[in-house]
């Protein structure tokens, strides 16, 4: 079944929560609504869920208007935030009572419980009370609470948000592996952006209340639209500064750490502010005292700086540099075995691409997003 | 070796001369083992030995064997279910529509439906009868406009009593139920809507069960309360009951035999009690959903012609629960009044008595609940922080004698204390009985749980980590507990501390079994001069205890907000 929203609008006491909300999400489709927290994306779930109307705008189920349509009318499982399961009844009935209130004949209520517990790893805590489960496990019942009615859309409300590091990254690939199983609509509700790259077929961002783009997790990340999904999806350094000269998609920018060729995204106009948006793995790092790097005729842009802070995180090794203009970039090296560590302090001389630097014109009404702090 | 150096060495070596806790905590133990365990073991003791100290169970085979017993003990348990009935339907409702509703005058009614608490059961009654009784206003209007021969009975017998009872308790839950339906997650509710369980379904199905441990604890001390309350009854001349024979066997001192079984009757209180609340325990175990509520369920307009019904609901439910204050005043401020609704004179002289001629009642009051909670707050709040903060052996005992003084009637532990105390006590030597200090003490043993409970809850609230991040930068363990501890926990010490005010000013039980002339308090003398014909004193009495209690009341409700469901839960809450 597929979901559509049309320019919907919901108030909140005045207050805008959604503005405009547009989406179409597939029959099939794992799609995620991404944001920071306040963002709406709880709120668009909440009207496609049907425990919103609309102020303005339509959902539709396939050809179908949901306006004013309850909830359980709609063919819909939700799986809370915090899992909602009633802690006076046991697992059984926890995922029974759906099937108990639309008066499935008991031995099928028994035979669809069972089915759907096993769908979740859950055979044989048919007896215990929620209380007595892990938080891995009451998320699990939460999911067979609202697959047991074979829904025709899944909705997840940050349903791995209160578990810890190791339970959420395996339920992830659970929930991810049960949708393509059961090839259901699901649409996904989180603020964490690796969770949304991981999971989904495509993914909204949205913040105060609007989608800001739209598209696959790699066209998100490679291809930021606005300055927001850049800072919000994976690591930027941003550097602000001034076109000085911008054509065919090709722009400089003079920042106070110097002059950056770029990209344009959008339209760059000479003598406006701008930002440049560089990914930590796009930059490449040399010691400063040798002499100019031999591939470096690929590499638009070099800068001057000097070695801050040296991280191993494991696959990856990154290096803060301080360069001009008191900005701070973030380096990543992703073959560690092959790098020899650079002490803090080290002169170093940063590259990178122009094609692998963004530029987006400043939005003046939000200069105090991304980008001022350098990082 | 640095002066700095030095400093805190002898620093270090002041702290290392802490007080072990077992031997600070040990006067604690002994005050609950001389004036709790003791006086419940003589009450048992004493109902179960002959004049001469044998070991008999002659007193219970006489209670059990007297028909008249058996069927006081019925009617008692009858009054007792009834009130939960009554209070459980009218506090239901009210819990619920103040939770999920907006309606016209939302907020004066919550606030007004916790009132009826304020005033002891005794005031209520009476304050009842000048409305209601004989010659009240209702019977005086029907007869004079109506031209009714003959006065309805509104009020004496079981229906009275019920009806005192059920106005004066339903706040009890009412603030349980609205304490427990504030807790429930609004998307455990949303959950059961998305599977097609709506409305009344989804309310008997998911919500309900939600807040039942709240209602139960709720419901308990309800049942303990009216079960054990003797005055109430009496004024209505009802005597049939168990608490009501406690007390006339006790009172009157000519026949050895009858004290002996108002002795038996005390105990058997006493154990009562403890099963009701045992069985409420059972009841609740397993069920403490006491889940983190992310996200409250929102209030809703009242749809349709519910917006005019709800306040009306609460119109008359407060109406009648503030009858007994329209009566009480009346009469406080009447001269001569009789059959007339309203008196014809009014005067200041009844109130002129009570608080300049003989101010006695008040000042007692004031002076013995006052030392009272002082005890309280000495007792309480240590045991509150022992059962919070340490590890200590016998903590669970300790909870278990805070549960159980919750729940012990008033008779029982007055009548308690006349057999242990009448004697000169052991080492000391002295016969509390004859003392005054036993009237703060008792009130201080009976009203200390409350305390006790807000202390436990305050560190519970306050976590440990703060304590240790102010230890880890020097702090001594005086300093934290003054610096960190204490101005973070004292609103809810203080909020406990009110309520034992509150209901030491209301207790009619335990005091009323133990004062001698000169020592008599506010509930006493209106019990007194009540049943002594001298009505206008009673009710100046009954108005100034209003005029108290309610004081008391505001002051609890600045500190706390509406939140004070949880300190009347008798069981799990």
């Amino acid at each position: 079944m597929d979901v559509r929203l049309t320019d919907v609008v919901k108030r909140f006491k005045g207050v805008q929560a959604l503005d405009g909300v547009s989406v179409h999400v597939a029959e099939g489709e794992f799609f995620t609504l991404l944001g920071p927290s306040g963002c709406g994306k709880t709120s668009t779930l909440r009207v496609i869920a049907g425990f919103y109307d609309p102020d303005e705008g339509t959902v539709h189920f396939g050809d179908t208007l949901m306006l004013g349509v309850p909830p359980a009318e709609r063919g819909i499982g939700i799986v809370f935030q915090n899992y909602a399961l009633w802690p006076h009844m046991t697992v059984h009935e926890n995922v029974a009572y759906g099937l108990k209130i639309q008066h499935v004949a008991p031995v099928d209520i028994g035979r669809r419980v069972a089915a759907s517990l096993r769908q979740v790893g859950l055979e044989g805590l048919e007896g215990r009370a929620p209380g007595q489960l892990s938080g891995g496990q009451q998320q699990r019942v939460a999911v067979a609470r609202a697959l047991v009615l074979n829904p025709r859309v899944l909705l997840l409300d940050e349903p791995l948000s209160n578990l810890d590091a190791k339970v959420r990254a395996r339920l992830r690939s659970e929930i991810r592996r049960l949708q393509q199983e059961l090839r259901i609509t699901t649409i996904y509700v989180t603020h964490d952006q690796e969770e949304a790259l991981v999971l989904s077929d495509r993914i909204a961002v949205m913040d105060a209340g609007r989608i800001q783009q739209v598209g696959p997790p790699g066209e998100l990340y490679e291809r930021p639209a606005s300055l927001f999904v850049a800072d919000f999806i994976g690591t930027n350094n941003f550097l602000s500064g001034t076109v000085v000269d911008a054509s065919a998609g090709y722009a400089i920018i003079r920042t106070p750490s110097g002059d950056i060729r770029g990209t344009g995204r959008g339209e760059i106009r000479p003598g406006t502010r701008a930002t440049t948006a560089v990914r930590p793995e796009n930059v490449e790092l040399f010691d400063g005292s040798e002499s100019p790097p031999a591939g470096g005729s690929a590499l638009q842009n070099h800068l001057r700086g000097r070695v801050v802070l040296f991280q191993f995180m494991g696959s990856v090794l990154r290096y803060e540099v301080e360069i001009a203009g008191n900005a701070v970039m973030k380096i990543d090296i992703h073959d560690p075995k092959r790098h020899r560590p650079l002490a803090p302090g080290t002169e170093v001389v940063l590259g990178f691409a122009a094609n692998a630097a963004a530029v987006y014109s400043a939005d003046p009404s939000r200069t105090d997003r991304p980008g001022a702090a350098g990082a | 070796m640095s002066p700095a150096v030095a400093a805190s060495q002898t620093r270090a070596g002041l702290r290392r001369l802490r007080i072990p806790a077992a031997v600070w905590v040990a006067p604690l133990w002994v005050f609950l083992l001389v004036f709790i365990v003791y006086p419940l073991f003589r009450l048992f003791i004493d109902a179960l030995q002959t004049e001469e100290g044998a070991f008999t169970l002659s007193h219970v085979i006489s209670f059990a064997g007297d028909a008249f017993y058996r069927k006081a003990l019925v009617h008692s348990l009858a009054v007792s279910v009834g009130t939960v009935a009554g209070t459980a339907i009218l506090g239901f409702l009210a819990a619920f529509v103040l939770v999920r509703y907006e309606f016209p005058g939302r907020p004066v009614f919550s606030y007004l439906t916790i009132i009826p608490i304020i005033t002891p059961p005794l005031v209520g009654i009476m304050g009842l009868v000048f409305v209601l009784g004989r010659a009240g206003t209702v019977n005086v209007l029907l007869q004079d406009y109506l031209g009714l021969a003959k006065p309805v009975n509104f009020i004496y017998g079981w229906h009275g009593v019920l009806l005192a009872m059920i106005l004066h308790y339903f706040p009890l839950i009412t603030l349980n139920v609205v304490d427990g339906l504030s807790k429930v997650d609004a998307s455990l509710e949303e959950a059961a809507e998305s599977v097609g369980s709506r409305g009344l379904r989804r309310t008997l199905d998911i919500t309900l069960p939600l807040v039942m441990p709240g209602f139960i604890s709720g419901a308990t001390l309800v049942f303990i309360l009216s079960f054990a309350d003797f005055a109430t009854p009496l004024v209505v001349g009802v005597q049939d009951l168990i608490a009501s024979q406690a007390y006339l066997n006790i009172v009157q001192f000519i026949d050895r035999r009858l004290f002996r079984m108002g002795i038996t009757i005390g105990a058997l209180m006493a154990v009562l009690a403890v099963v009701f609340l045992l069985v409420a325990r059972h009841l609740v175990s397993g069920r403490d959903y006491a889940v983190l509520s992310y996200r409250a369920v929102e209030r809703r307009p009242a749809p349709g012609v519910w917006r005019m019904l709800i306040p009306a609901y609460f119109t008359v439910l407060l109406t009648l629960a503030f009858l007994p204050y329209f009566g009480v005043t009346m009469a406080a401020f009447g001269r001569a009044w009789s059959l007339t609704p309203i008196p014809t004179r009014f005067t200041l002289d009844h109130l002129n008595t009570v608080l300049h001629l003989t101010p006695v009642y008040v000042v007692n009051s004031l002076w013995f609940s006052g030392l009272a909670v002082l005890i309280i707050l000495t007792v309480g709040v240590p045991i509150g922080w022992v059962l919070a903060r340490t590890t200590l052996p016998g903590r669970g005992l300790l909870d278990a004698l805070v549960v159980l003084v919750l729940a012990l009637p008033g008779t029982a532990l007055g009548i308690a204390y006349i057999r242990a105390f009448h004697g000169p006590l052991p080492v000391v030597g002295l016969t509390l009985t004859r003392i005054w200090v036993i009237m703060p003490l008792v009130l201080a043993v009976r009203r200390m749980p409350y305390t006790v409970r807000a202390t436990f809850a305050s560190l519970l609230g306050l976590h440990r980590s703060m304590e240790e991040s102010a230890a880890s930068v020097g702090a001594s363990g005086l300093r934290t507990f003054f610096d960190i501890s204490l101005p973070l926990m004292w609103r809810g010490v203080l909020a406990g501390a009110l309520f034992s005010l509150l209901f030491a000013l209301q207790e009619a039980a335990a005091t009323i079994f133990l004062f001698l002339p000169g020592w008599e308090t506010m509930t006493v003398g209106i019990f007194t001069f009540y049943t002594s014909g001298t009505i206008g004193q009673a009710a100046a009495l009954g108005f100034v205890l209003i005029l108290l209690c309610a004081g008391t009341l505001y002051a609890l409700y600045r500190l706390t907000g509406a939140r004070m469901g949880g300190l009347f839960g008798s069981g799990g809450g």
